[in-house]
Parts: C-alpha cells; sequence; structure tokens
C-alpha cells in the first residue's frame, strides 16, 4: 500500500524507546499534513518494513496509539488516523509547545532582548517557508534533542 | 524458550563458558552480544550439541535437548557448510531431503527476497552472497527457532542492510531467534532482548525497550558500563 512518502526518512535514536519514537512520527506525519485524518495507514506488518523495525515494536507502537486515540481501528477494517478534532488539535499543540521548548531552552544562553529575538525568528521562518516550504515540518522533528 | 541453566564449558584448561543462563523466548529476537573470544559461537554449539557439555543444563522447551529438536530449531553457522560443487538449488534439494520441517515455498521466497540466482555454484559465491545463501537455509525450514552465529560479520553494507531486513520481516514473525554479534550497532532497534557475555557468564540479560524507558540507556551505555567494571 502506498500512504505517500515520509517513512524512509525515520532516523532513531537509540537512548529512546523505539516504539515511542514511532509514535512520534506518525505525530509529525500529521501535524505536517502527510497523514490526513481519518487515512487508512499501513498495518503493523507494513509499518515494520517500511520502518525497518521488528515486529513486536511494530505491534507496540499501534497499540500506543490505540490507547492515546490517535488511530481507531474498527472490527477487521485496516486502522485509521483519527478523525477527532479535540485529538489532532491537541497533537499539533503538543509537538509546538515541545519545539518551542527545545528552542527556548537553547537560545536561553545567548542574552537577547526578547523583541530581537522575535524579529529573527519571523525573518528566519519567512526565509525559510519561501525557499521549502515541505521541509519544515521535518525538520522540526529532527532538531529535537 | 531455550533456556540455558548454569551451564560450564572447559576449553583448554579454561572455562569458556563458566555457569551461563539465560532465556530466548518465542517471538523475540535474543541479541548475544560479546567480545570476540567471549564464547557467543560455543554458546549456540553447546545448544545445537556440536560440542558436548557436561556442566549444567540446557532446555529446549522445557525438554532436555536431544535428537527431535533439530526440526524445531535451525541453525545458521558463520561460515556454509554445503558442498561447494553444487548449485544453489541443488542445496536446496539436499536440505529438503534431510528436513522434515523443510519448506520449499518459503526457501523460493528467500531466494527471491535476497535476489539469489539459483544456477549459480555454491563454491563461486561472494562472502556476502555465501552469507545470504546460508540465512535462507536457516530461515526456510518451519522451525521455531532459528540461531544465527554472527550474520554480519565481513560482508558489505548493502548484504548487511537487506539481512536486517529479515529481522524486520514476517520471516522470523512468531519465530524465536537467537543472533549473537560483536557489533551492536547494525541491530540495535531491531532486538527485543540483549544477553551481554562476559568471563563466560551473562552478566546482563535485559528488555531493549524497557531499558530505553527506564534508564534512558541503549544497548552500547549499557556494555560500556558492563565492559568498564
Amino acid at each position: 500500500m502506498r500512504t505517500g512518502g515520509g517513512w524512509e526518512e525515520v532516523e532513531f535514536n537509540s537512548r529512546e524507546p523505539v516504539y515511542l519514537q514511532v509514535v512520534r512520527h506518525f505525530k509529525e506525519m500529521i501535524v505536517a499534513g502527510k497523514l490526513e485524518a481519518g487515512q487508512v495507514i499501513p498495518s503493523r506488518r507494513e509499518l515494520g518494513t517500511l520502518l525497518k523495525i521488528n515486529p513486536n515494536t511494530a505491534q507496540r507502537s499501534y497499540k500506543e496509539m490505540e490507547e492515546r486515540k490517535l488511530i481507531v481501528t474498527e472490527g477487521n477494517s485496516p486502522s485509521r488516523i483519527t478523525q477527532d478534532d479535540a485529538v489532532l488539535r491537541a497533537i499539533r499543540a503538543e509537538l509546538l509547545g515541545e519545539a518551542v521548548d527545545a528552542f527556548v531552552s537553547a537560545v536561553r544562553k545567548v542574552d537577547v532582548p526578547v523583541e530581537e529575538l522575535l524579529d529573527l525568528v519571523k525573518s528566519k521562518y519567512i526565509e525559510a517557508l519561501s525557499s521549502s516550504p515541505a521541509d519544515i515540518a521535518a525538520e522540526g522533528g529532527a532538531e529535537r534533542p | 524458550m531455550i533456556e540455558l541453566k548454569g551451564v560450564r564449558k572447559r576449553y583448554r584448561g579454561r572455562y569458556v563458558l563458566n555457569g551461563l543462563s539465560f532465556t530466548a523466548e518465542k517471538g523475540n529476537i535474543t541479541c548475544l552480544i560479546g567480545m570476540n573470544g567471549a564464547g557467543k559461537s560455543t554458546v549456540m554449539k553447546a545448544i545445537m550439541g556440536l560440542v558436548p557439555v557436561k556442566e549444567g543444563q540446557i532446555l529446549v522447551d522445557g525438554k532436555p535437548r536431544g535428537r527431535w529438536m533439530y526440526e524445531k530449531i535451525s541453525f545458521v553457522p558463520d561460515h556454509l557448510t554445503m558442498p561447494l560443487s553444487m548449485k544453489m538449488s541443488e542445496g536446496l534439494t539436499f536440505m529438503a531431503d534431510f528436513y522434515a520441517s523443510w519448506n520449499a515455498e518459503r526457501a523460493a521466497e528467500l531466494m527471491r527476497f535476497f535476489r539469489l540466482e539459483p544456477g549459480e555454484k555454491i563454491g563461486n559465491l561472494s562472502k556476502g552472497t555465501a552469507a545470504k545463501y546460508n540465512l535462507v537455509l536457516g530461515l526456510a525450514p518451519n522451525s521455531d527457532y532459528v540461531l544465527m552465529d554472527e550474520p554480519f560479520s565481513g560482508i558489505d553494507l548493502f548484504s548487511r542492510e537487506m539481512i536486517a531486513d529479515v529481522f524486520s520481516s514476517e520471516l522470523i514473525e512468531e519465530r524465536g531467534v537467537l543472533l549473537t554479534t560483536h557489533e551492536i550497532g547494525e541491530v540495535e532497534h531491531l532486538i527485543d532482548k540483549a544477553v551481554i557475555l562476559q568471563n563466560g557468564k551473562a552478566e546482563m540479560e535485559f528488555d531493549c525497550e524497557t531499558m530505553r524507558s527506564e534508564e534512558g540507556k541503549s544497548i552500547v551505555d549499557v556494555m560500556r558500563e558492563v565492559y568498564s567494571r
């Protein structure tokens, strides 16, 4: 099954549980619009092959996502991304909050007035958007510590 | 479950295995990690009955090991043991004659998976191709357990990647895999459980995801701790 790109570039960090990194990858794909609300996702087995993780890890990721209502599985039909707006909004807020926290903690090492910082952020952000709009979300994910 | 209890094995006046105990469960990928000479291959051979063990117990599904288990466990040694004059296709027939558990359909599927040419002579295979063919022989039978001795050792990057793909495929699903390696990097994300072998004992035996979530440690972090003790 083709679900579009975004599966091959996952680089796992070896100190964080792999199944949680898979869940995070799903969240990033959702907020980047690469996975849409209600979209059918790969089966457990397909996910294992796509992300090169073992079948137990794929299983555990799906279980976690089901428990957090990120995906829904009805009967024997394939799992889908949730259509619950509250859940989708919460994911966006969570990822955005985490990215901003990481940014803030990095930038606090430099003594800078908030206005200057915001101007800089604004101009850099506009620059990034105009050069490669599609990469923003992916980069945000990769920069996580 | 494959279970070792207090296994000791003396070799040239020295205990290579000195009270080794650990388990490898069905449905899990267990990795036996150790430096060169730590006794990893000896463990594999001991389970398969290729070296005699007088002290300790080796149980497979709760029963002492014996002839019956050769249909249940397949062993992929670190070198090919097939007659070199055979073609790969003849090697498959050879295996089919020996093992009731041989699954010809899966063997064909594996040959395609690794893009192997059945007509090629075994003696002419490159190291990477021989390693892939070796895995075909080990994974084709309907065995519950597969032991692999250093499946990544000494072969090129792309062959290693292809072999690593086996671990995220349905080829190993439901089976118990026990592999050895002295270089964990490649399989760090793929294994369920690690057993660190040192001084003939299992110095550490742990679930990798639990280690990451509870202590934030990678397998390499744990190895570094064990070796610096």
